[in-house]
């Protein structure tokens, strides 16, 4: 069984038919990254998968349960599944310590206390920030504060984890830092699904590339047969175009 | 007739606490309803948001003399029951502050950003958890010189309970006026308590303001 199997999703805001038809299905440990021009979509399908949004048809299972039905437990699936944001979104009124343990304390994960804190510095070791343990977001840069916030996914061990162009809003020197953390978890054979605009990234790390157009899935392969051979002029001229 | 002596501004000193009396009422079963307000007004249902909505846009456009008339004449006739003046008065300012702190807080819920309370509910946190740990913390800082400020209001408001002849400090004035026939010392007695009473908490809403201001 997938560990994501998204089929037949459409989603509308208003009159405006955002998704229409999407199918996808990510194997556990893959690591699938969504290329497309903005306003395609891809957003709003990551904000599907965990269940941020509604959606207007088709069906959603991750590990085997509907997203969208009444009786699933989207807390309980959330906990499972990270997802990071382009604007970070670290608690601003908290320490980095607490930013990570509030979840996982309040879930009843881990005990309050030394316990949290040893799960922080974990976490944090994770990429490569234990020494800002202590330390207030807004005194950390973008880059920093973008890995905190993956060790804060991290924290609560999912087996999912959704990043929507979390390097979109880092000045440019910042971004290899961020990139070097999740190429350190899909060696360690996480499961994600990515939106981004890193090509390279796109090409040496992902196991499945797919490219969204209007809506829909245009193409979707290994990276490496999509961008030597993209089979739609669509895909050909946005490859050229990001280049 | 007799002269204005120190004791006539003993009585009012003394008159103070009805004055604080009125206030920590009106705060103590005033700000929770606010609380409720607030979160009604911000929260998923409709019917909920409407609702509170309403209650904030009605007592927001009803002078306070008139909330005060309507609980001091109404509540023996719907309740059918005498209360004391403390209890129609009290309920007045209760009213009054649920509304209008109601609103300061609804602005400051408001205020944080909607992307704060979607990342504590991708983390797995009840809605419960990410108000009381993540949206009420930076709301409440957000708010905090409009909620000062607005104890200024309410102070300066009780002022109001002394026209259904509740003793608290203008009242107290009026009496010592009467009394001494030196309207213009007495009412100028009044005026600097509220002043002293008032002016530490406008400058502390301020500082309080420029604060936040700076550290965005
Ligand atoms: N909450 C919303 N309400 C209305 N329209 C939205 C909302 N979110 C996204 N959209 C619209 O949906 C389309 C796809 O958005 P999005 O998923 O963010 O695209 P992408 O991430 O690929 O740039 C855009 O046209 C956008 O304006
Ligand atoms: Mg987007």
């Amino acid at each position: 069984m997938a560990l994501v199997e998204i089929s037949n999703v459409h989603k509308s805001f208003g009159e405006v038919e955002v998704l229409r038809g999407i199918d996808l299905t990510v194997e556990k440990g893959e690591i699938v990254t969504i290329i497309g021009r903005s306003g395609s979509g891809k957003s709003t399908l990551l904000r599907c998968i965990n269940g941020l949004e509604q959606i207007n048809g088709g069906e959603i299972k991750v590990a085997g349960e509907l997203v969208h039905s009444r009786s699933t437990d989207l807390r309980k699936l959330r906990e499972h599944v990270g997802i990071v944001f382009q604007q970070f979104n670290l608690f601003p009124h908290m320490t980095v310590a607490r930013n990570i343990t509030l979840a996982p304390v309040l879930t009843g994960k881990i005990a309050k206390g030394d316990a949290a804190r040893e799960l922080a510095r974990k976490v944090l070791a994770q990429v490569g920030l234990e020494e800002k343990i202590d330390a207030y977001p807004g005194q950390l840069s973008g880059g920093q504060q973008q890995r905190v916030a993956i060790a804060r996914c991290l924290a609560m061990s999912p087996y999912l984890m959704l990043f929507d162009e979390v390097t979109s809003a880092l000045d440019p020197e910042l971004v290899g830092e961020v990139l070097k953390v999740m190429e350190d978890l899909a060696t360690q054979g996480m499961t994600m699904i990515l939106v981004t605009h890193e090509m390279n990234f796109a090409r040496n790390v992902a196991s499945k590339l797919v490219f969204m157009h209007a809506g829909m899935v245009h193409e979707e392969g290994r990276p490496a047969d999509l961008f030597a051979n993209p089979a739609t002029p669509e895909l050909a001229n946005f490859i050229s175009s990001v280049r | 007739m007799r002269g204005f002596t120190i004791s006539d501004f003993l009585t009012m000193l003394a008159a103070v606490q009805w004055t604080a009396t009125l206030v920590v009422l009106a705060l103590a079963f005033g700000a929770p309803l606010a609380l409720l307000l607030a979160r009604m007004c911000t929260g998923r249902s409709r019917i909920a948001r409407l609702v509170a909505t309403g209650i904030l846009q009605l007592v927001q456009g009803v002078p306070v003399l008139g909330l005060l008339m309507f609980f001091y004449f109404g509540m023996p006739v719907f309740l059918g029951i005498k209360v004391p003046a403390l209890v129609s008065v009290g309920a007045a300012f209760t009213i009054f502050t649920a509304a209008f702190l109601g609103e300061i807080w609804r602005g400051g819920i408001q205020a944080v950003h909607v992307a704060q309370g979607e990342a504590a509910a991708c983390l797995g946190l009840t809605r419960w958890q990410t108000f009381r740990h993540v949206i009420a913390p930076q709301a409440f800082r957000i708010a905090l010189p409009a909620t000062v400020g607005f104890l200024v209001q309410l102070i300066k408001n009780t002022s109001l309970a002394s026209v259904v002849g509740f003793v608290e400090l203008a009242r107290a004035g009026q009496l010592a006026s009467a009394a001494t026939f030196q309207p213009l010392l007495s009412y100028a007695c009044v005026a600097a308590i509220y002043f002293a009473l008032c002016f530490p908490l406008t400058l502390w809403s301020r500082s309080l303001e420029d604060k936040l201001n700076g550290a965005r």
